[in-house]
């Protein structure tokens, strides 16, 4: 594994969450946090991914990472930990997968050809339905130190 | 329920009154500003009883919020429609802390109501150049991560860059949401294809891939999985269904832009 690549994933995926907290209206003292959680939630993934795991459980285990990061980081700054789960987790999202979907589904109404239309089906769903588990993987991944560990007596 | 809480002074009617809307404010500003419904449901049952309701019941909807408050043999309900108006991450931090301080009996509700006129009334933190930049750094990265290079890095940047200042325009002038999403992802394929036309960069195909990532419904997406965990079903696919209407919003701009510029796909 290169070390190199994995910093330099770190690094962007740092970045990349920055701007997501700029978007969000992260409080200015509270940056790094999501920062950080970003930069070990990502090259988690990256690294388990390269080490041969599908993108779903290599997702949830960098997700898994983002939320007890989260808490840690809520604690110190006595703050909920969404504000630092959020922007990283956006990350992960699989946006380029969401609309590879969308795009397949709407170039699907134009073709008639059944011999064009089965592989676009395929490739549509398959995004789709991976889509649907990744999001799922990061939801469960974020709520799990809630749902393992610091489960309370629900007040409502 | 209510025998195993400790006995409150009844509150009056007026009092009754100040609490449900300070409460049912607060978590109005919760559900607009991007929180998840687990958390609007605890705040605003926190904040209610700690400001001296016996009781507080919350329906979270994806565009309402109903609240009772119980106090003695005295109940009141009340419903506000509420509509999102983009993630604020920092209004959230500042309810969480004064409901906080409102159950460690440091607030009143004079005080508390203060709090909240001020929450509401400040701007936001960052101007709106910092985010076109920030956010403009942001797909440029996520080029970076995708494995793109720096023709294709400054390419991304440019197109996000222009893409989010369209997206601000857009939402000034009132356009319909999905609409602004189409408008977007158009402008920011429009210039990423440049790189695809011009063969910039090894990857040109990465610039229209990443250039439109400003817009992905991360926040609806996410916590429309967090609710559907935490048993808020209907919020949860709600939030879904928006979050993938986004997405088809995506689609539409970029494939409207790749076939006006010429372009074979992603």
């Amino acid at each position: 594994m290169n070390l190199l690549l994995l910093f330099q994933d770190a690094f962007w995926s740092a970045i990349a969450a920055l701007g997501f907290s700029v978007l969000f209206n992260v409080p200015r003292r509270m940056l790094a946090g999501g920062m950080i959680c970003a930069a070990v939630g990502h090259a988690v993934r990256t690294f388990l991914m390269q080490a041969g795991l599908d993108i779903v459980p290599a997702t949830l285990v960098g997700a898994l990472m983002i939320g007890f990061l989260g808490i840690g980081f809520g604690r110190y700054w006595r703050a909920p930990s969404l504000i630092f789960t959020l922007s990283a987790s956006v990350t992960l999202v699989p946006g380029v997968f969401a609309y590879r979907a969308m795009l397949g589904i709407l170039q699907l109404s134009a073709s008639t050809d059944p011999a064009v239309g089965g592989p676009l089906l395929v490739e549509a769903t398959t995004n789709a339905i991976k889509t649907a588990l990744i999001l799922g993987a990061i939801g469960v991944g974020i709520i799990a130190p809630r749902l393992l560990f610091l489960r309370e007596k629900p007040v409502v | 329920m209510s025998a195993t809480l400790p006995k409150k002074p009844p509150l009056d009617k007026l009092a009754l009154r100040d609490v449900i809307d300070l409460s049912l404010w607060a978590g109005q500003l919760l559900l607009q500003h991007g929180a998840e419904s687990a958390r609007i449901e605890e705040t605003v049952h926190r904040l209610g009883t700690g400001l001296g309701a016996d009781w507080m019941d919350i329906l979270v909807s994806p565009n309402a919020i109903a609240v009772t408050t119980v106090s003695g043999e005295e109940f009141r309900t009340k419903i506000r429609r509420v509509v999102s108006i983009g993630v604020n991450l920092r209004a959230i931090e500042q309810i969480n802390s004064m409901t906080q301080r409102v159950i460690a009996g440091e607030l009143d509700r004079v005080q508390v109501r203060r709090e909240i006129e001020q929450i509401v009334r400040q701007p936001r933190q960052y101007t709106r150049w910092a985010s076109v930049v920030m956010v403009g750094l942001s797909c440029a990265a996520f080029s970076q991560l995708f494995g793109g290079d720096w023709p294709v890095f400054f390419t991304t940047l440019v197109a996000s860059m222009l893409a989010m200042f369209v997206r601000q325009e857009l939402i000034r002038r009132h356009f319909n949401p999905l609409l602004v999403v189409i408008g977007t992802s158009f402008v920011a394929t429009i210039f990423a294809s440049l790189a695809s036309r011009f063969q910039w960069g090894e990857q040109p195909q990465i610039a229209l891939a990443s250039s439109v990532l400003l817009l992905v419904p991360g926040v609806a997406l996410i916590n429309s999985a967090e609710d559907l965990i935490t048993g808020h079903l209907v919020v949860g696919i709600i939030r879904g269904i928006s979050g993938g209407l986004i997405s088809l919003g995506i689609a539409i701009g970029i494939l409207m832009g790749i076939r006006l510029m010429g372009i074979s796909g992603l």
